[in-house]
């Protein structure tokens, strides 16, 4: 077991490296010079002695091998250098806006599974009941109805048309729609894997045994397949959170909700090369985290494995 | 396995052929040029001559969301290719062979599960500027990954089975036995998975032509109308559905046509592929004797 941990460790140092030479490398390749737009957006001429010092401020002009050694060096060390838009330590940004994605996306999970329990038990009792026609009608609508379209019509219709939310005012009001936005994309996925989790359970041969002994069928379900279905479940919820920090992005623009994904958008537009490789090594870490995090849950779930 | 038909004949499938020509026709002709403006009829309600009105700058929306629906099946048909063939390459490369050219084959394409398609996407499409083709080759290179997992897993196993076994003591040379016994196994799952991943493809194409990023909103693609006609959510919010709906019904017709995304269950086949995985949104089932036939069958129920 210390082996394959330690194994299991290097893999994924091995998967960090490359996503932090793959950021710098399709950073750099990106068209259009940082120092240029800055000064674009300053309305500063761009002659090219100020480009010049700008360049040799950001460290810019040194050859490229060395300006990856020294910002890997910088960035393990805590030092993620500066933003060449807002001037401010990127650390600190990322603190300051990580929040809000993690709001948004552990929100919208959280409420979509209170919801996928009682549906997901319901549809796998009743095939044809209600709650089997409400969890396929949310299925087809996440898979079909594009998250920042439905974010556009919540907005007219909760703020055009109803008034009843100030979605541009500060306060945690604003959070509510992107939340159900990201639950209503979550549910079906999760619902329909604890569903089929429970519905395999509930055709296996012990089950009827349990039946025929004269156990309650909710309670003999939930005691001989919830841990089963619960299992699939995990690994599905694995996949949501991984998206968490790559795919807020459309809903926070939506919504204009300063989390990293409109840090991200904003940042392309300006080339801020040192927050786009920040950000992409922090995507990646974050997804192995949440497959870190899996693995463990499995373990608990699936005797199995131990 | 190999002497069923592949999973995706049960479906509707008329509907694919239907909807590809649609796209085709919208995509060569449309009743007026897309971004012919015309302000003298700004904001136009529907006539017999713009059946679905104009925009703020005069332009038909008929004619903009039928060009809009020819840019999203090339980025589909462009993201498809790519993934099937990239992962089909990598996946039947690494089943085949063994060591360190295969943990480099496979750490590749953990490493392309790994990164959020939507930001390599973004990354890659703000390298090469966004147009249809740009971005299906953006949104191809962030998504091939799972499809190279996937193809691994199920080549490997059938390398396993006892009639791939048969053909390989009766004689049969390497590259026989991949295409005659584990190319059509593995195709069968890899399109069942595709297909019902089709419709997210079309929404992430959409999502990335909303945000945008710099390039010019002149260009007829339905994230990007959208992106441009929600500022007049307040007095035209008409504008604002029509591009929606399109990307709805797009979506809906693909699902009837070749079933839905849940998932396709893949069988873990190695611990070390597992991670890689599920962080692509396959819901794998972490128990490694799960046996690769339930996660065919699965593939074939549910998509």
């Amino acid at each position: 077991m210390p082996r394959a941990a330690i194994a299991e460790g290097l893999r994924a140092l091995l998967l960090l490296w490359l996503a932090s030479l793959a950021a710098f490398a399709v950073v750099r390749a990106m068209p259009a010079d940082p120092a240029v737009l800055s000064l674009v957006a300053f309305g500063q001429a761009a002659d090219p002695d100020t480009v010049a010092a700008l360049h040799r401020e950001w460290g810019l002009d040194q050859a490229l091998p060395l300006q990856y050694a020294a910002w890997l060096g910088d960035f393990l060390t805590g030092d993620w250098r500066r933003s060449f838009k807002t001037g401010a330590p990127i650390l600190d940004e990322f603190a300051k806006r990580l929040p809000v994605s993690l709001i948004v996306g552990f929100g919208g999970l959280f409420v979509a599974l209170l919801a996928v329990g009682p549906l997901a038990r319901g549809a796998a009792k009743r095939p044809n009941g209600w709650a089997a026609r409400v969890l396929d009608a949310a299925t087809l609508g996440a898979q079909a109805i594009p998250a920042f379209w439905l974010g556009c019509l919540l907005l007219w219709f909760f703020a055009v048309e109803l008034r009843v939310i100030d979605v541009l005012g500060e306060g945690p009001a604003r959070y509510v729609l992107p939340i159900l936005i990201v639950a209503f994309t979550g549910l079906g996925p999760l619902a329909q894997v604890y569903r089929a989790g429970l519905a395999e359970v509930s055709r296996a041969d012990y089950f009827r045994t349990a039946l025929a002994k004269g156990a309650d069928p909710d309670t003999a379900l939930e005691a001989q397949g919830g841990r089963y279905a619960r299992l699939g479940l995990s690994a599905a919820l694995t996949a949501e959170a991984g998206w968490v920090v790559g795919g807020t992005a459309v809903v926070e623009v939506v919504f204009g909700l300063p989390g990293l994904g409109t840090f991200l958008v904003d940042s392309i537009a300006m080339r801020d090369y040192f927050v786009l490789q920040a950000y992409i090594v922090v995507a990646a870490a974050w997804m192995l985290a949440i497959a870190f995090v899996a693995a463990g849950a499995r373990h608990l779930l699936d005797p199995r494995l131990r | 396995m190999s002497h069923h038909a592949p999973a995706i004949v049960e479906r509707r499938l008329w509907v694919l052929p239907a909807l590809a020509g649609t796209a085709l026709i919208c995509a060569v002709w449309q009743p007026y040029a897309p971004d012919a403006i015309d302000m003298l009829n700004r904001h136009g309600a529907p006539t017999l001559a713009h059946w679905l009105g104009t925009d703020h700058l005069g332009r038909d929306v008929l004619a903009r969301l039928m060009a809009g629906m020819g840019r999203t099946f090339l980025a589909l048909g462009i993201v498809a290719t790519m993934c099937v063939m990239l992962g089909l390459a990598v996946g039947l490369a690494a089943a085949s062979t063994s060591g360190i050219l295969r943990g480099a084959l496979l750490r590749v394409a953990e490493f392309a599960s790994v990164m959020p398609t939507l930001v390599v996407a973004i990354a890659i499409v703000s390298l090469l500027g966004f147009d249809a083709v740009t971005a299906g080759i953006a949104l191809g290179l962030g998504a091939w990954g799972p499809y190279a997992l996937l193809a691994d897993g199920l080549a490997r196993r059938a390398l396993s089975e006892p009639y791939v076994q048969a053909a390989r003591a009766l004689g049969g040379t390497k590259s026989r036995l991949m295409f005659r016994h584990v190319l059509p196994a593995v195709l069968d799952t890899q399109l069942a998975y595709l297909g019902a991943k089709l419709g997210r493809i079309v929404i992430a194409y959409a999502a990335l032509a909303f945000l945008g990023l710099g390039a010019d909103s002149s260009r007829p693609d339905w994230g990007a109308m959208l992106f441009e006609y929600r500022l007049y959510m307040f007095d035209h919010p008409a504008l604002m559905l029509w591009p929606g709906f399109a990307v709805v019904v797009t979506c809906a017709a693909l699902r009837t046509a070749l079933g839905q995304d849940r998932g396709a269950r893949v069988p873990a086949s190695s611990g070390d592929t597992a991670a890689a995985l599920e962080c692509a949104d396959l819901h794998v089932h972490g128990a490694a004797d799960n046996p690769v036939a339930t996660g065919v069958e699965t593939a074939r129920r549910t998509g």
